[in-house]
């Protein structure tokens, strides 16, 4: 009766899993949404209010004013064939500068693709004010009663910009003063921009340098509870992962305390953040700017430059994608914590060793799938021991066996004074069939890990391991139930079971079967129906953690296969139970 | 925290180690021993003697009778 109950509370426990987790699904494990809109598309498009802070420094939200755009919806193709824009061209980065308002507003990750489909294109990053995919950075300097450049100003200057070749842009205020902006990339992603005033009047003025990077959230990755996306600094030597768009718009100006290293915006595998100077102390504040952009500022203190003299700050940009070498050389080169903006959670310390493991090992093997089976080979050796001596102790069980029958006969009303009288024969015996908590916890963290890799890094986007699987990170396309693509209609959430998720029931289903510890016959029935619950639960998750998971089954299975074979009388005994087992439940049902 | 850390253990308990195949060595099992010991010697001493009991939980350490001190 009881053991009917119990199961009914599995099945009903289990359908509640099965539609809750759609739900949990879709709200907690949103699928990355990575900016790769449409190109051409030009309708929702936002303003690029660009200056707005005051003297003092304080951010402020101004009104209609010079430098303040209309709220303009544009046309991202048309916005780019604006004559004077300034090629940028660098080995991983390809783009343009606006000579009007000297902006960054144009980048184009070269080497990484919108969608898995060879012929997509490059990622857009960067984009022009009023485009729907808006991302910019300009450089600028704030002050009462000089002439400034803002949003409007047309610098002036010539060539292109790549690795070999700065580009220098200036603007003559008119007044003496004469600002510079003197842009220079790298063969990554990191543009380092001088901006310098040289004050050629009789009197000396007080300015103070800033830049900001002013994005559409629109576009943005999706936030999580385990993956941050939005707005990151570097403050005092810590990253800040704890602002998101909305709780911006909501608090209005947002000034970090303390020393700013690097402020910016990421998304799940791209980022834009501005990096100060080392010789200069920052600070910086996140805002609002309206119609769901948002703006990262970068402000230095206010300086007063005396006559004839040239202030110069060098802020950098990083503009690309976050990949993890890439990130911890820019550290190595003096970023503090530039790794840490790919944001590894508390499971760092375990996440990050195994990722360098799985990177290693894809250097060896140039296949990420490969590189997620060797990993998963080298787990299930360490746990070899364990296993091996888990049936070295059930085979020494066998001695005692008798001694068992007896208890399990004379407490066989009484399970919880069975379980302690079998726990004093262990101990006096000295053996004990069980293999412990230890092996099976310290799996949870790895499987984490992997988890939170496949999500986080960027090395395995669009990484294929073998026939249909093109994309690790993404779940299995093969859905069984649309006849792999054949029929024309995505099956609703729960229900897009690919043939990884098959395959991963199948192989725990069997896993369980062959199970040598001993269970009483209500766990046996939860065992039959978990692999299959666990089919519908793991279905959405990234291809490679299937892998991981499919790998581990089968390398148990064969464990398990081959150490009956070394103790051949555990396997007779393993089937007379079976078949008892089998008998039992006859007799009952 | 002694709290959060309980409900952690109490979580494993009604959930992954209801489907997972018996494991435990011991009496009290490594979740009821974290509890009693979060429960009776807080969350940093409780924590520890929790870790150390888990740690010696697997096929070469001890087994049997072993509830917290």
């Amino acid at each position: 009766m009881d053991n009917q109950r119990n199961l009914i509370l599995a099945v009903v426990l289990s359908a509640a899993l099965l539609f809750g987790w759609d739900f949990v699904m879709t709200r907690f494990f949103p699928q990355p949404v990575v900016a790769e809109q449409s190109q051409t598309a030009s309708s929702g498009a936002s303003s690029g209010v660009d200056t707005g802070i005051d003297a003092s420094g304080a951010p402020v939200a101004q009104a209609a004013g010079p430098g303040v755009e209309a709220v303009l919806a544009r046309d991202l193709d048309a916005e780019l064939a604006a004559p004077g824009r300034l090629p940028i061209n660098a080995p991983e980065i390809v783009g343009s500068i606006n000579p009007v308002g000297a902006r960054i507003d144009d980048i184009e990750l070269k080497t990484h693709r919108q969608t898995v489909d060879k012929d997509s294109g490059p990622i857009r990053w960067f984009a022009p004010a009023g485009t729907d995919v808006q991302q910019f950075a300009q450089f600028g300097w704030v002050g009462d009663g000089i002439a400034l450049p803002d949003a409007r100003t047309q610098w002036s200057g010539t060539g292109e910009l790549t690795q070999e070749t700065p580009l220098t842009l200036s603007w003559d205020n008119g007044q003496g003063q004469t600002f510079i902006l003197t842009f220079s990339i790298d063969e990554h992603y990191m543009l380092t921009v001088e901006q310098s005033v040289r004050n050629d009047s009789d009197g000396s003025i007080a300015l103070r340098p800033y830049a900001f990077v002013n994005r559409t959230s629109l576009t943005a990755s999706h936030s999580t509870w385990n993956v941050h996306s939005g707005p990151i600094a570097a403050i005092d030597n810590e990253v800040d992962f704890d602002w998101n768009y909305d709780e911006v718009a909501e608090e209005g100006p947002v000034n970090m305390p303390g020393r700013t290293e690097w402020v910016g915006f990421t998304d799940i595998y791209w980022m834009s953040a501005l990096i100060a100077d080392d010789d200069f102390a920052a600070t910086s504040a996140f805002r609002s700017t309206g119609n769901d952009t948002y703006r990262a500022d970068l402000l230095y203190e206010t300086v007063s430059v005396p006559a004839g003299a040239t202030m110069t700050r060098s802020t950098r940009l990083f503009a690309g994608a976050k990949e993890s070498a890439v990130l911890d050389a820019y550290e190595d080169q003096g970023v503090e914590k530039f790794g840490l903006a790919i944001d590894w959670g508390w499971f760092r310390f375990i996440a990050w060793p195994m990722w360098q493991v799985l990177i290693f090992l894809f250097g060896l093997v140039g296949n990420f799938g490969v590189a997620i089976i060797c990993l998963t080979i080298i787990i299930r050796g360490l746990m070899f021991p364990i296993a091996q001596k888990q049936f070295a102790s059930m085979a020494q069980m066998r001695a005692v066996q008798p001694k068992m029958k007896a208890l399990q006969e004379r407490y066989k009303d009484d399970k919880p004074q069975l379980q302690q009288e079998m726990a004093k024969l262990y101990k006096e015996e000295k053996v004990n069939p069980l293999a412990g908590c230890l092996p099976i916890f310290i799996q949870i963290p790895i499987f984490f890990a992997l988890y939170k890799s496949l999500l986080l890094a960027i090395e395995m986007r669009h990484e294929p391991f073998v026939l249909w699987i093109k994309d690790l990170s993404a779940p299995d396309p093969a859905t069984i139930l649309n006849l792999f693509g054949l029929l024309d209609f995505t099956p609703p959430g729960f229900l897009s079971i690919g043939v990884l998720a098959v395959l991963l029931g199948l192989t725990m289903w069997l896993q369980f079967k062959l199970n040598p510890a001993a269970m009483d016959p209500m766990q046996q029935q939860i065992f039959m129906i978990m692999p299959w619950v666990l089919m519908f639960v793991m279905a959405p998750f990234a291809a490679g953690l299937l892998l991981y998971w499919i790998t581990s089954n089968l390398l148990t299975l064969g464990q398990q296969k081959y150490l009956y074979s070394r103790h051949p009388q555990l396997r007779a005994q393993a089937e007379k139970d079976a078949a008892e087992k089998a008998r039992n439940a006859e007799r009952k049902g | 925290m002694k709290r959060a850390l309980i409900l952690v253990a109490r979580f494993w308990q009604i959930g992954p180690s209801r489907i997972l195949p018996p494991t435990c060595r011991y009496q009290p099992s490594c979740s009821e021993y974290a509890i009693n010991a979060l429960d009776k010697h807080g969350a940093i001493k409780g924590g520890w003697l929790a870790l150390k009991r888990l740690l010696r939980c697997h096929p070469w350490g001890g087994h049997g009778y072993d509830p917290v001190p």
